[in-house]
C-alpha cells in the first residue's frame, strides 16, 4: 500500500546497511566478490524491502540465506536485521509447503497433459486445421518456461502466479536499477 | 508520473489480492468473477479447495420481461465459502442489465431468510417484474406469471452465499470446468493487459507469445543492468565512502518526496567545485543582505568581503546566485562597484590576490 518512492526509500536504506557491512568486510576481495556481494546485497535488499509478501522475495532471501561463504550469509543477516528469523523460517516453511503441494499438483498436471496429448493426436490425426494454434500455443508455452527460469522461484509456478509473480518483480527490479543508476552516479563515475 | 499510479495500482491488488497466492494458487479457483451474458445455472458448494465440487445444482431461470430485453439469463458461481475465509468478496463486473442484478440481490437476501419471507420475496418480485424466481430452500417450486423453466433445487439454503456473476455467451459450455477455466484465462488476459502498460514498447505487440517475447528481454535487460552496475560499483570503489552516501541519500530523496530545491542536489550530484561555491554563495548572499539592511555602514561591510565580492564582481556570478534581481540590487552593485574601484588600491595589495580571484573564476567556471 506504499507509494513507489518510500519502496526505493525503504530499499536503499537496506541497500546501505549492507554495503556498509560490506565495506567494513571486504578490504581483501578481489573485483569478482566485491561485485558478488554488492548484488548479493542488492538483490536482498530488493527483496527484504518488499517485505516477503511475494514468493519470488521469499525465495531470493531463502537462497541468499542458504548461500554457503560466511560473508553473504552475515550479510544477509545484517540487512534483514531483527526481521531475520521472521524472513528467513516462515518462507522456509511455507516453501516448503508450496514446494510439496506443488509438486502434487504437477504430478497431476503431468497426467492431464498425457491425457491430453492423446485426445491432441487423435484429434490431430483427424484434423490439420488445428496445427496453427498447436503451434502458438507450443510457442506460448516455450517462453512461459523462459520466463519461469528468469523469474526468481519461478519453476513452481503456474500460469496466472507466474504473472502475478513477474508483474512485481519487474517493479521492484525498476526500482533497483533506477537506485543503483543514482548511486553510480554519485559516487562521481563517468556514466 | 504514469509509472508512480501504475505502481501504486499494482501494490493496491497485489494486497487484495488472494489468499491462495499463498497456498496453491488454485484454491481461489471459484472466487473467479466472470461474467457474460447468456443463460446458465446457479453452482453452488464451490468448496474452499474449488475442484473437487461438494454439490452444484443448476438451476436455470429464464426470465423473460415484455419490454424490456429478449432473454436474459443469468449465471451464477455461487461460492460457499469456508470458515477461514471470512471475508466476504462481492464482485461483479460488467453487470449489463442492473435490473437482473437487483434481482440476483433479492434472491440472495431470500436465501438467507426463511422460508415464508422467502415467498413473499418471491411473490413481490413477481409482481414487480414478472419475472421467475427459484427458491432454493425446501423445493417448493412455484411456477409463476410468464414461461419459467425451473429445474432445481437442492441447495442448503441458510449458508452465507458469496456468488460470482458469471455470465456465459450463446453456445459457450456451461459446465464447471470451462467456466472455471474461462475465468482463468480472463484473469490471465488481464494481467498480461497489465504487463503490457509496464513494459515499454510492448504496446503495439498483440498475441501473447510477442508479449512474452517482449517480457523476458525487459526482464533479462533488467537484470543485466543490475549486474551491470554492481560491477561497476565494484570496480571503481574498493571501498564505498558511505558518509558521502548517506548525505546523498537523504538529499536525493527528500529532493524527490519533500520538495527540497531540486537545484541545489543536481549541483550537488554534478559540481565537483560544490563546496566552494556554496560557501561563496552563501557569503555573497549574506553581505549582500546586510547591505541592504544597512547601506550606513558599508565600508565596515567592505573591508569584511571585499575579497570575496571582487571574485563575484568579475565572474558576475552575483546574478547567477540571486537570480530575483530587483533593481535595488544593481544599484547596490553598481555603488559596491564603484567604492571598491575607489578603495582597492588602498586596502588591498592587489598582486596578492590575482591568484586566489584567477583560481576562484576557474572553479566557478567549471
Amino acid at each position: 500500500m506504499r507509494p513507489p518512492s518510500s519502496f526505493k526509500q525503504e530499499f536503499f536504506k537496506k541497500w546501505v546497511v549492507g554495503l556498509q557491512y560490506y565495506g567494513t568486510s571486504s578490504r581483501d576481495m578481489n573485483i569478482l566478490e566485491r561485485k558478488k556481494a554488492i548484488k548479493l546485497s542488492a538483490d536482498v535488499a530488493m527483496a527484504s524491502a518488499r517485505d516477503g509478501k511475494t514468493y519470488w522475495s521469499r525465495y531470493l532471501i531463502a537462497k541468499a540465506s542458504k548461500e554457503d561463504d560466511c560473508i553473504s550469509k552475515n550479510l544477509v543477516k545484517n540487512i534483514l536485521g531483527n526481521e531475520y528469523e521472521r524472513l528467513t523460517k516462515p518462507s522456509s516453511s511455507s516453501s516448503s509447503i508450496h514446494q510439496c503441494s506443488s509438486s502434487k499438483w504437477i504430478r497431476s498436471k503431468n497426467i492431464v497433459r498425457r491425457s491430453c496429448n492423446m485426445r491432441r493426436i487423435r484429434k490431430h490425426a483427424q484434423k490439420h486445421v488445428l496445427a496453427s494454434s498447436i503451434i502458438a500455443k507450443r510457442m506460448v508455452k516455450k517462453r512461459t518456461q523462459v520466463l519461469k527460469a528468469l523469474v526468481p522461484g519461478g519453476e513452481s509456478m503456474d500460469e496466472f502466479c507466474l504473472l502475478e509473480e513477474t508483474i512485481d518483480y519487474l517493479l521492484s527490479l525498476q526500482a533497483q536499477v533506477d537506485v543503483m543508476h543514482k548511486l553510480v552516479n554519485a559516487s562521481g563515475l563517468p556514466s | 508520473m504514469n509509472d508512480d499510479s501504475v505502481i501504486r495500482d499494482f501494490v493496491n491488488r497485489s494486497i487484495k489480492l488472494d489468499p491462495g497466492l499463498d497456498n496453491n494458487g488454485w484454491t481461489d479457483f471459484g472466487k473467479y468473477p466472470v461474467s457474460g451474458n447468456g443463460f446458465g445455472g446457479e453452482i453452488t458448494g464451490f468448496g474452499v479447495n474449488g475442484v473437487d465440487l461438494v454439490d452444484y445444482s443448476l438451476s436455470r431461470t429464464s426470465s423473460c420481461p415484455t419490454a424490456e430485453v429478449k432473454v436474459v439469463d443469468e449465471l451464477v458461481v455461487t461460492e460457499k465459502l469456508g470458515a477461514k475465509v471470512g471475508k466476504e468478496s462481492f464482485k461483479k463486473r460488467k453487470a449489463q442489465n442492473p435490473k437482473v442484478v437487483a434481482e440476483e440481490l433479492n434472491r440472495d437476501k431470500r436465501m438467507k431468510g426463511d422460508s415464508e419471507e422467502e415467498s413473499k420475496v418471491t411473490e413481490v418480485n413477481n409482481s414487480n417484474s414478472s419475472t421467475t424466481s427459484n427458491n432454493n430452500n425446501n423445493n417448493n417450486n412455484k411456477e409463476t406469471s410468464g414461461d419459467s423453466v425451473k429445474e432445481n433445487s437442492k441447495a442448503s439454503g441458510a449458508q452465507k452465499q458469496d456468488y460470482i456473476h458469471v455470465r456465459a455467451r450463446r453456445g459457450q459450455a456451461t459446465d464447471s470446468h470451462s467456466l472455471a477455466e474461462r475465468v482463468r484465462r480472463e484473469k490471465i488476459s488481464e494481467r498480461m493487459k497489465y504487463l503490457q502498460d509496464l513494459v515499454p514498447g510492448c504496446n503495439k505487440i498483440t498475441g501473447k507469445a510477442g508479449m512474452l517475447d517482449e517480457i523476458i528481454n525487459y526482464v533479462q535487460s533488467l537484470q543485466r543492468q543490475v549486474e551491470f552496475l554492481s560491477m561497476k560499483l565494484a570496480a571503481v570503489n574498493p571501498r564505498l565512502d558511505f558518509n558521502i552516501e548517506n548525505l546523498f541519500a537523504k538529499e536525493m530523496f527528500s529532493a524527490n518526496t519533500a520538495g527540497f530545491p531540486i537545484g541545489t542536489s543536481s549541483e550537488m550530484a554534478n559540481s565537483s567545485a560544490y563546496l566552494p561555491l556554496n560557501s561563496l554563495q552563501q557569503m555573497i548572499s549574506s553581505c549582500g543582505l546586510d547591505m541592504g539592511m544597512n547601506s550606513s555602514d558599508i565600508s565596515l561591510q567592505r573591508s569584511r568581503s571585499a575579497p570575496v565580492s571582487d571574485a563575484f564582481l568579475d565572474t558576475t556570478c552575483f546574478t547567477q546566485a540571486q537570480p530575483s534581481s530587483s533593481p535595488w540590487e544593481t544599484d547596490l552593485q553598481n555603488l559596491y562597484n564603484v567604492e571598491f574601484n575607489q578603495t582597492r588600491p588602498v586596502t588591498f595589495p592587489p598582486q596578492s590576490f590575482t591568484g586566489i580571484l584567477e583560481a576562484n573564476n576557474l572553479k566557478m567556471e567549471m
